[in-house]
């Protein structure tokens, strides 16, 4: 059973965080410089709500390594890991809690933006749940989980850039391959087309949801002709 | 002699007139109320480039946000409005009245965008309209970054 190399990461869990990461860092960019850009920060948080729904229902559905109750940082393995005796495959424990910390704060961002306003012309898809007074409040948040966003996103790198040059562990290629190679455990198991299946649905769903297509549309303006001229 | 004083009294109360401050809370509503009828002009714009364009309705806005840019609202920013309450109370950043070489320099922007804006809707080109309310909202975005609070 001892191989040189595992299948760590699936494929599904590959597309996604690099997905992931072309998304966020295009909502980071449209986000900042705004203008005309604004409204594909809309469209970026849409397909960012999809792609986080799809990682929840992968985390309990997907494949071994994948799921949340595999790298879940119980504070026994915290300890072991902080003491250098944890040895597991996959997310190690504090790795962990940047991922589940960067789903969290993920989203936050997405739910405050969906009813967010820009104060010039542009809502959140969902405005009009809320009232404006709110929607500002939610909007400041918004804009503070976006700047935590980005130093967990530095965060993580930096980890990656430890590893890499401290631990002499490359933790990219197996993110971008899905092969873990030099070791030896069980490689992953699960994450089938059904659960795949289940997790676009859901994902499709929340989209849905987010984008305010089902709420009930405006009432029509009235005919031009009843427009006063002044 | 009572004359030229006569004069002068009437010169001083003239010029105290012209330079007379705005009240404080007068001033922050008159500022609140200037940029929410521009966000009205605004999402007009927006509704027109999305939807059905109606060429008058997008000069209608355009031309009333060229001339609320233009009406000199750097006037309102009177001494001590920093802080206090119009209709809300004020978002403003003390950096408004301290960096005055940003403010002039976003404030200036904004101006030659919504001259601009005027121009492009008088054209009644949709393509171009969107382009220009893209530019147009940036500039306002400009200034609510450096120098509004955010909630």
């Amino acid at each position: 059973m001892n191989s040189q190399r595992i299948r760590l990461w699936d494929l599904p869990t590959r597309l996604f965080h690099w997905l992931l990461v072309l998304a966020v860092g295009a909502a980071v960019i449209s986000g900042q410089l705004g203008g005309k850009l604004i409204e594909w920060h809309g469209k970026i948080g849409l397909a960012i709500v999809g792609l986080v729904a799809f990682r929840l229902v992968w985390g309990i559905a997907g494949s071994t390594y994948a799921r949340f109750a595999h790298f879940f940082p119980t504070p026994a393995k915290v300890k072991a890991y902080l003491k250098g005796e944890w040895s597991g495959l996959g997310h190690n424990p504090l790795g962990a809690f940047s991922v589940f910390g960067l789903i969290f704060l993920l989203t936050v961002q997405v739910l405050t933006g969906l009813v967010a306003n820009d104060d010039i012309a542009f809502v959140g898809p969902l405005f009009d749940l809320v009232n404006k007074s709110l929607s500002d409040r939610l909007t400041g948040l918004h804009h503070l989980v976006s700047d935590l966003l980005i130093g967990l996103v530095v965060l993580h790198i930096a980890a990656i850039a430890f590893y890499a040059r401290v631990k002499k562990e490359n933790l990219v290629k197996p993110m971008l391959t899905g092969w873990k190679e030099g070791v030896s455990g069980e490689s992953a198991k699960g994450g089938g087309i059904v659960a795949l299946l289940l997790a676009l649905a859901f994902a499709s769903a929340a989209v849905y949801g987010a984008s305010g297509a089902w709420l009930p549309e405006p009432p029509p303006p009235p005919p031009a002709a009843e427009t006063p001229s002044w | 002699m009572k004359s030229k004083l006569l004069l002068a009294l009437l010169t001083v109360t003239l010029a105290g007139t012209a330079a007379a401050q705005v009240k404080v809370e007068d001033a922050i509503k008159f500022r609140q109320s200037g940029y929410t009828f521009m966000a009205w002009n605004m999402q007009r714009i927006k509704a027109n480039v999305e939807g059905t364009y109606n060429k008058e309705e997008v000069i209608k806005a355009a031309n009333a946000i060229q001339a609320v840019a233009n009406s000199g609202m750097g006037a309102l920013y009177v001494p001590g409005s920093d802080k206090g309450k119009g209709w809300e109370d004020t978002r403003v950043k003390p950096e408004l009245f301290t960096n005055k070489e940003g403010v002039g320099k976003v404030a200036g922007a904004f101006v030659k965008e919504a001259n601009e804006m005027a121009k492009v809707a008088a054209t009644g080109d949709a393509a171009a309209v969107k382009e220009q309310f893209g530019k147009l909202g940036g500039t306002c975005k400009g200034c609510h970054d450096d120098f509004k609070v955010k909630k």
